[in-house]
């Protein structure tokens, strides 16, 4: 199934890293994740409306980053493009056009915030009991490899076509809802 | 590289994003919380395609990523056509639909 | 930049075409007349949208039986270890077998009637937009999609083209606030469960190594896919099924998750609910069905029924009981939809068993979906017409005295109203029976218990649609004219009461769908064969 041309790219870009390499790149994980959860944890508690888009723009770096000490390049380019360029942009337009107050808003949360926190909470303990229980220590294979943009563009055009033909569909169904909805009469 | 470092991460992201579905008043701040869920998902898929050895968790992120752009779209001009009628994007100000 | 040409090209997949139609028909159909209203102002006109989007539904439906009869002439069935006939196509991304079709069907049947009433309804509420019924074709290719997604992938996609339409379909009376309110309500809730539905994927994806459903199903039986211990991955896995178990739950409206239904019904456009509630709880039955009884039925079908159990039961009777205080009749059928998705869930529930049973179950489900397709189009299409200008009659007081205005109305209204009580000679009692049947040949005791539930949900359930039966037979109250002192009023009142604008293709609707109501209910075992086919090609 899987063409020779895949499998010949795959196999030239075998990266060993050295553990001192490996090293400084947990670390880097370590420190971009503690500030990318600081932000989300901003971002759903800020009383400002901007703030609140400005981290989730720190959080959606973070995630970009994310991808690249994973090995997956195309993802965080397309993170990068997509979520940090394009996205952000539309959520700004959303809270300028809807007027948010400049400075802060003292009505953006409910009152009761315990049924959002619990709910939070018990989510993470019931995923992080089964993440622990399935995974533990284990480690990503050392010798990880790139995931190179030939290889998606490879699997996407071949193997994963329908997928990416139903998405189109699914842009049009968007494309033309939002300009229905959006229309004046 | 533990593979639970990044797992833990999405997992952490994901109860931040459930906390601020239910807790946001304002329409867009409830769109930037489902945004953050989906970038957990996200983050989950690509560690998994690195445990796996397999393209398919990458590829499986784009296309998420582009039905998250779609969703916000779509979102953000119902969220506009609220605000044209009300003057108010309040999610508990929605309340003209009961029994 | 030579390297670039060098590059040996990649090998596309076979893409056997015919298989395809009704999926390419239905989202080609929606392409195009979008295209052609843009292009063409004459395509605009009155009724030419309407009757596009029924030819499309038709030529989706008319391609079916030549499949079927392709699928059973293949010398060597691709996919399907039972034997049954099936294709796996473009690198099993999809499959085409006796279920999609099924499925196809009742999806493509449900685009022709909602178009049907929709054509009526936009002309009364002064609508003219094609964009109503390319937003249905997309729906529905979506819905199609779904249902054959052979691949996790897939069938995500497959949910979000469904949904994202349906999202705006809700929110397009666009002079109504109650309308946007419940597009919004529906886009927020179903973002915040596609959102978790994905993440369920991934945890499944992160457990077996494999995102197509029949990799799932391979590596739990085996259990060693990715050098996972058997042990260790299994708390994982149910906690990706439980998550995805969310996100079908919320499409399908089952408890706790069915919190948006009465709201986002009573709010949106009265012939998008009746899609809402026929096609795309078709849809997400079907793709719901195939994740679980394909994807998840070898090893985990025993920790997962549990929760479906639970969430039957419940479903049903939240559903009944909720309904009886409810006045607005579309919050009242919105239970009852409640309701009915938990009968599913029972026969789910059924479907989950081994072999016979589980048989029984699946084709109890696929005849609930044709019987429920009929009856809740066909009620949405009255509360339709009585709905009257605007879409805001919809008090159950509303219906006072229909019988003598609108005899032939009233008459269809209560064949459709008895059909979802499960009265005999209804489509509705062989419905809820086979579902109950099947639990109870489950022959456990916890399944003895949900079979009471459901008899217990069908028994207080028929007192709310009764209730809608003896408002249409009562008289109109005098009271409002007699108020009324000023003459000019009075006849302005007695135009109120007598202005029900009947179209002729809505209570066309109307008596198709109680004709084969009673039909399906007297002769329940029309089409049998190709709901037995159906419900064999979910063995793997």
């Amino acid at each position: 199934m899987m063409s020779s041309a895949l499998l010949a790219i795959q196999s030239t870009n075998p990266i060993a890293l050295t553990p001192n390499e490996l090293w400084v790149i947990n670390t880097f994980f370590y420190v971009i994740a503690a500030v990318g959860i600081v932000a989300a944890l901003k971002m759903v508690t800020t009383k400002n409306v901007v703030h609140a888009a400005l981290y989730l723009l720190v959080v959606l770096t973070v995630v970009a980053a994310t991808y690249i000490v994973l090995g997956a390049e195309f993802a965080a380019a397309t993170q990068v493009m997509v979520y940090i360029g394009a996205v952000m942009v539309l959520l700004l337009f959303g809270v300028m056009l809807t007027r948010a107050k400049i400075g802060d808003d003292g009505d953006l949360d409910y009152d009761s915030k315990w049924i959002g926190g619990l709910s939070a909470v018990s989510m993470f303990a019931v995923m992080g009991y089964s993440l622990w229980e399935a995974f533990g220590t284990d480690e990503l294979p050392a010798d990880m490899a790139v995931q190179r943009t030939g290889q998606v563009a490879n699997s996407i055009f071949s193997q994963y076509i329908v997928p990416f033909e139903a998405l189109s569909m699914l842009l049009l169904a968007a494309l033309i809802g939002a300009v229905v909805v959006a229309r004046r009469d | 590289m533990f593979l639970n470092q990044f797992l833990f991460f999405a997992a952490i992201l994901f109860s931040i994003g459930v906390y601020g579905v239910l807790t946001r008043k304002n329409g867009v701040l409830v769109l930037m919380s489902i945004e953050l869920i989906l970038n957990a998902v996200n983050i989950n898929l690509v560690a998994f395609g690195a445990l796996h050895q397999d393209i398919s968790g990458q590829v499986f992120v784009l296309f998420v990523i582009a039905v998250a752009a779609a969703e916000v779209g779509v979102g953000l001009a119902i969220v506009l056509l609220i605000f044209r009628n009300r003057r108010s994007i309040n999610v508990a100000e929605a309340d003209l639909l009961k029994g | 930049m030579m390297s670039l040409f060098a590059q040996v090209p990649v090998s596309t997949p076979e893409i056997q075409w015919f298989y395809l139609a009704p999926i390419l028909i239905l989202a080609l159909g929606g392409v195009l007349l979008i295209t052609l209203t843009s292009v063409a102002p004459v395509m605009r006109g009155r009724h030419i949208s309407a009757l596009f989007t029924v030819a499309t539904g038709v030529l989706a439906l008319a391609f079916l039986p030549f499949i079927a009869a392709r699928l059973d002439g293949l010398v060597d069935p691709v996919a399907g270890q039972g034997g049954r006939p099936a294709v796996d196509l473009v690198s099993s991304a999809l499959v085409v077998d006796h279920f999609t079709l099924w499925v196809s069907g009742l999806i493509s049947v449900a685009v022709i009637l909602v178009a049907v009433m929709l054509d009526g309804y936009l002309e009364r509420e002064g609508f003219e937009s094609p964009e109503w019924y390319a937003l249905l074709l997309i729906s529905a290719s979506g819905g199609v999609i779904l249902a054959s997604a052979e691949d996790l992938i897939v069938t995500f996609l497959g949910l979000e083209i469904l949904s994202i339409a349906v999202y705006v379909l809700a929110a397009l009376h666009l002079r109504r606030s109650e309308s946007q309110e419940a597009g919004f309500k529906y886009f927020i809730l179903g973002a915040l469960s596609s959102a978790i539905f994905l993440y369920g994927i991934a945890m499944v994806y992160g457990a077996t190594g494999s995102t197509t459903l029949t990799g799932v199903a391979g590596s739990m039986t085996g259990r060693n896919a990715a050098g996972l211990s058997p042990a260790v991955d299994s708390s994982l896995v149910m906690v990706g099924i439980a998550l995805m178990l969310i996100g079908f739950g919320f499409k399908v409206s089952a408890f706790p998750l069915h919190i948006w239904t009465p709201d986002v019904y009573q709010g949106s456009p009265t012939p998008i609910v009746g899609f809402m509630t026929s096609a795309v709880k078709v849809a997400a039955f079907g793709g719901m069905m195939r994740v679980f009884l394909v994807g998840f039925g070898g090893t985990f079908a025993s920790d997962w029924r549990v929760l479906v159990l639970f969430m039957a039961g419940f479903t049903i009777l939240f559903g009944s009981f909720l309904a009886i205080v409810q006045t607005n009749i579309k919050r009242t059928m919105a239970f009852s939809s409640i309701a009915h998705a938990g009968f599913m869930l029972v026969g789910l529930y059924a479907a989950a068993s081994p072999v016979a049973i589980g048989d029984t179950g699946k084709r109890a489900v696929l005849f609930y979906l044709l019987a429920y397709t009929f009856m809740s189009i066909g009620t949405f299409a009255v509360i339709s017409i009585v709905g009257k200008k605007g879409d805001g009659n919809h008090s159950i007081e509303a219906y006072r005295g229909l019988a003598k205005r609108e005899p032939l109305l009233a008459m269809a209204f209560t064949v459709l109203l008895f059909g979802q009580v499960g009265a005999p000679f209804t489509a509705g009692f062989f419905a809820k029976f086979r579902v109950i049947a099947a639990a109870a040949q489950v022959e456990r005791t916890e399944a003895y218990i949900l079979a009471g539930v459901a008899m217990l949900g069908a028994a207080v359930g028929a007192y709310l649609y009764l209730r809608v039966v003896v408002a249409m037979f009562l008289d109109v109250q005098e009271s409002p004219s007699t108020e009324m002192a000023d003459s000019a009023d009075e006849t302005l009142a007695l135009v109120e009461v007598r202005a029900l604008e009947v179209p002729p293709a809505t209570l066309a609707v109307v008596l198709l769908a109680a004709v084969v109501t009673l039909v399906l209910g007297i002769f329940p075992d029309i089409g049998s064969g190709a709901l037995a086919e159906a419900a064999l090609a979910l063995v793997r």
